[in-house]
């Protein structure tokens, strides 16, 4: 088995930042992500078969990318790419590299970086193709250069729903119109983001520029409007949006029909919390930090032992955030294990804390601004799919709904979240129905119980005929 | 007749959270399989009867199992050398399989209800030469006790079951082997009994059961979370919990708790009609009405106590998944899609503790192994024996309390 003193989970901004710093004070390190590249999402570089000749001119985040991913050249990183973290179990990590059989990693430290995945939004119509998530649209483009319609909508909400319809207009794409739930951001709000912006005029000035896009490209944009359902018979034709209250509820009779033939749904992220459930890792809730999110020290350490946490897999601050906690956990983890001094510690900690203060103040402006409300959880009606692994229609999940608050027992008795993606795309709105039903916050909904594996893993690869069963019935423990 | 719509409705409707009741005849102890088959067979004999669960109903063993019915002869009832003594031992388990199999076989009749039963058969299968001896021997003495099984090798098992690994030693197949949904077997007894009077209360943690004298015709006061009951009988059926309650009485009873793993894959189309053991491995495995495969027989979990889950660990999946592959090779590329745990209870020799305490007059236990199989069957022989006087025969001495 292999050996390091400090395995990292996921190689997006968090985690490359955190295995340059950990590796340049001499730490051994081990960086790992199921996709054939590091980048993770912001930075996600293009598939196989395309090069990039100048990464300025394929935008600023892919040349932010490159200079991250480079600061790893001559440094002794591991890198294990196509492998996926299928579990961890106290010191070691279980992983499955592309078609090869399980092997295990030992750490002393271990930091998970695993990102964020869009937010699932069930409406009538929702698992028509052609229905796909703005971030899986720009996925597409980055990797493939494929633009997923010719009449593209984009419903979304959040300083993304304005980036994502941009950044596609600019590869050439047609985008047909966009709408966004939260109003046209006012004086106030306007006066509010700006206050907590110094320092981070880029960012504003990116949104700036996406918006003046849109404008000069002549996308008409509508705010205070939400999707209420994609029409269509083998896939999707048409959408039709509506007014919103302020707290997302759809105003009857104002609905609208635009014909598309894709429609991009980007409500913002969660957190992808699993490897740190698995463990016990204490969890909090924030709404606008995409709902159930990792409780973190100063250092990005866990209430786990040795078990450290950055980025949006950990509740959703963005990409510099994600690598100031990375650098500031390898800064602590390099400490800890006595490859620099603690009064060094906090000087070379310094400069990252000031960013991430700076970064941490505007996203939560951001966030709340954009927060999302309840009327997304009541857009299906009896015949919509909540389940789409198992095709599970709300019909059949309300009775089960009358006597129970554990989403274990819905699951049970309607094999909701039980497929493929393990719930990942319904467990939100089934906890939002109990919430709704029960009149108790979603917050104080449990979740179905942790179980390996983290993503699906063909029986070959786990299969192990040297592990014996000599003894009948032997305890664990 | 019942479905499983309606059960969810009433699983943990508000009756269940009334109050206790000040009295009982009958209290028992755990809303799993064995306690609520047994509330409703006593309110069926107009026994006055109450059953406090801690949790949900169903939420421990009783649900989280695999719902198959093994009634073949398996590995863990076999021992080193075979005696003659075991064989009598191994007829007589099987006499009381076929009671089971025959309560099976009626009881969605009884409940008018769909519990999912379905009689599709399993397979024994054996690797080496020596194993498949132990199917010959089996076999010999399943059929004499009056179970239908049938061992093939060669071609004829090829043919027989074209997708089982095709260098397999050999193969037993018993028709009668099967299954129901464990989701819906306990709720629908639970659902029953109450119709018939039995007061059912959940989210009722029982914390003491004190013996009490003076108060006329109760022996015992139970203290619980959602206060106290006296009442005259006492039935223990709190599964893995039972030998922490009884040690409260002073009893030491002869049983062991362990997480069991359990696989289940992704979708693939339908074709394994029958579950299948392995006679000298731990694997169950079958396929499921959603097409899935679910793989388990007795790889271990790590145990944890209540409210924790019990947590799977690694090398039971990977050990299970390699005596799956080995047996069924398409396995080889379908995918795991997640595991599961369930704590499970056992006796040191796999036999039920099933009847009244001769120490502590009126204190009963039900507690079983292969409960699935068993716990109908055998909440039924204890109704029996609590409503009918002089019945002290009816349980067989291998299964008492104070053995
Ligand atoms: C679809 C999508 C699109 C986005 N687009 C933009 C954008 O255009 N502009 C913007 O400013 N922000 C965007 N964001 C937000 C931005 O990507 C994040 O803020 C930033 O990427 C967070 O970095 P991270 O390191 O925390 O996670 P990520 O960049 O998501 O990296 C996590 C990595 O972990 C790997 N991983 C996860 N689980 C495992 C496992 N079990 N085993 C192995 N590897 C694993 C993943 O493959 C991934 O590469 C987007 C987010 C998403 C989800
Ligand atoms: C993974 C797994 C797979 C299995 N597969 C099979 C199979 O295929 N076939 C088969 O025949 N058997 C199988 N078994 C065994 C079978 O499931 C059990 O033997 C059977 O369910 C036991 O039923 P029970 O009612 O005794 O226990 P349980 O179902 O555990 O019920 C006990 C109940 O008592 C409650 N309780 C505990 N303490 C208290 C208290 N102090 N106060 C109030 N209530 C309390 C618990 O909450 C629980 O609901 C399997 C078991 C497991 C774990």
């Amino acid at each position: 088995m292999k050996a390091f003193d400090l395995v990292i989970i996921g190689g997006g901004p968090a985690g490359i930042a955190a295995a340059a710093t950990a590796a340049s004070h001499g730490l051994k390190v081990a960086l790992i992500d199921e996709r054939p590249t590091l980048g993770g999402q912001i930075y996600k570089r293009v598939g196989p078969g395309f090069t990039v000749k100048k990464a300025s001119e394929v935008g600023k985040d892919y040349y932010l990318g490159e200079k991250l991913i480079a600061e790893l050249d001559n440094l002794k990183v591991d890198i294990y790419f196509e492998t996926l973290v299928a579990t961890i179990e106290q010191s070691e990590v279980v992983v499955i590299q592309n078609g090869k059989s399980a092997e295990r990693l030992s750490f002393r430290k271990l930091l998970i970086s695993p990102g964020a995945y869009d937010r699932p939004v069930v409406f009538p119509g929702w698992t028509l193709p052609g229905v796909i998530t703005a971030g899986a649209a720009q996925s597409l483009v980055k990797t493939q250069r494929v633009a997923p319609g010719s009449r593209i909508f984009f419903a979304g909400s959040g300083p993304l729903a304005l980036a994502f319809p941009a950044q596609l207009s600019g590869y050439g794409a047609n985008i047909v119109g966009i709408i966004e739930a939260a109003p046209r951001p006012g004086i106030l709000k306007s006066i509010q983001i700006a206050l907590s912006v110094l320092g981070n005029f880029d960012l504003l000035r990116d949104a700036a520029k996406y918006q003046l896009h849109l404008i000069s490209n002549r996308i008409p944009m509508h705010y205070r409007r939400i999707i209420v359902r994609a029409n269509g018979k083998n896939r999707v034709e048409s959408v039709t949006h509506a007014r919103v209250d302020k707290n997302w509820q759809v105003i009857p009779g104002t609905e609208k029909t635009v014909e598309v033939d894709a429609l991009c749904i980007g409500y913002g992220f969660f957190p992808s919390v699993e490897l740190f459930r698995l463990l016990g890792c204490e969890l909090g809730y924030e709404e606008s930090r995409g709902g159930t999110v990792v409780k973190l020290n100063e250092w990005g350490a866990t209430s786990v032992a040795n078990v450290f946490g950055a980025g949006d897999g950990t509740g959703i601050s963005g990409s510099y955030v994600a690598i100031a906690r990375g650098r500031l956990a390898a800064l602590k983890i390099a400490a800890e294990l006595g490859k620099i001094s603690e009064s060094s510690l906090s000087k070379l900690a310094a400069g990252f804390r000031k960013t991430l203060n700076r970064r941490v103040k505007f996203q939560s402006a951001i966030n709340r601004a954009y927060e999302i409300k309840s009327g997304i959880y009541d857009l299906a009606d009896d015949e919509t799919i909540i389940c789409r692994c198992e095709s599970v229609k709300l019909e059949s999940i309300l009775p089960s709904l009358e006597s129970t608050i554990d989403p274990s027992v819905v699951k049970a008795y309607t094999r909701c979240g039980m497929g493929l993606c393990q719930g990942r795309n319904c467990q939100r709105q089934i906890s939002a129905l109990i919430a709704k039903k029960q009149n108790i916050p979603i917050s104080e909904i449990t979740q179905a119980t942790p179980r390996f594996p983290t993503k699906p893993i063909k029986l070959g690869q786990i299969a192990d005929a040297s592990i014996r069963d000599e003894k009948y019935f032997v305890d664990a423990e | 007749m019942l479905n499983s719509d309606f059960l969810a409705g009433y699983l943990s409707q508000s009756e269940n959270f009334e109050e206790l009741p000040k009295q009982s005849d009958v209290v028992i102890i755990g809303g799993g399989l064995l306690g609520t088959a047994l509330s409703y067979y006593l309110a069926t004999a107009g026994v006055e009867v109450t059953l406090l669960e801690r949790n949900d109903l169903n939420r421990e063993a009783s649900g989280t199992n695999a719902g198959s019915f093994h009634f073949q002869i398996a590995l863990h009832q076999l021992t080193e050398n075979m005696t003659a003594a075991d064989d009598k031992r191994l007829a007589d388990e099987t006499k009381l399989m076929l009671d089971a199999a025959k309560l099976w076989d009626e009881i969605e009749k009884e409940l008018d209800a769909d519990l999912g039963v379905h009689f599709t058969g399993g397979f024994m299968v054996a690797e080496t030469q020596e194993e498949f001896q132990v199917l010959r021997d089996k076999q010999r003495i399943e059929n004499v006790a009056g179970l239908e099984t049938h061992v093939l090798t060669g071609n004829e098992m090829r043919e027989f079951a074209p997708y089982l690994a095709p260098d397999l030693s050999g193969i037993a197949f018993c028709p009668r082997e099967g299954h129901a949904n464990p989701l819906l077997v306990g709720p629908t007894y639970a659902y029953r009994a109450h119709e018939l009077g039995a007061k059912i209360r959940t989210n009722c943690e029982v914390i003491q059961i004190e013996q009490i004298t003076g108060i006329s015709g109760y022996r015992f006061k139970i203290h619980t979370s959602r206060g106290t009951i006296l009442c005259n009988r006492v039935v223990n059926a709190s599964g893995a919990w039972t030998a922490e309650l009884s040690s409260q009485l002073g009893l030491n009873l002869p049983m062991a708790l362990s997480g069991l793993h359990v696989n289940v894959t992704e979708p693939r189309e339908f074709f394994l009609h029958s579950m299948v053991q392995h006679i000298g491995r731990r694997l169950t495995l079958k396929q499921t009405a959603n097409n899935t495969f679910i793989i388990g027989g007795g790889w271990p979990s790590r145990a944890e106590k209540f409210p924790l889950r019990y947590s799977n660990i690694w090398e039971s999946a990977a050990g299970n998944a390699a005596v799956a592959v080995r047996v069924l090779p398409m396995l080889k590329d379908v995918q795991l899609v997640r595991v599961w745990s369930g704590v499970w209870a056992y006796t040191n020799d796999f036999k039920p503790i099933l009847g009244e305490s001769e120490k502590i007059p009126g204190y009963h236990i039900a507690m079983v192994p292969t409960g699935f199989t068993l716990g109908p069957m055998v909440s039924k022989m204890l109704a029996e024996y609590m409503t009918q006087p002089g019945t002290q025969n009816l349980l067989p001495k291998e299964f008492h309390v104070d053995r």
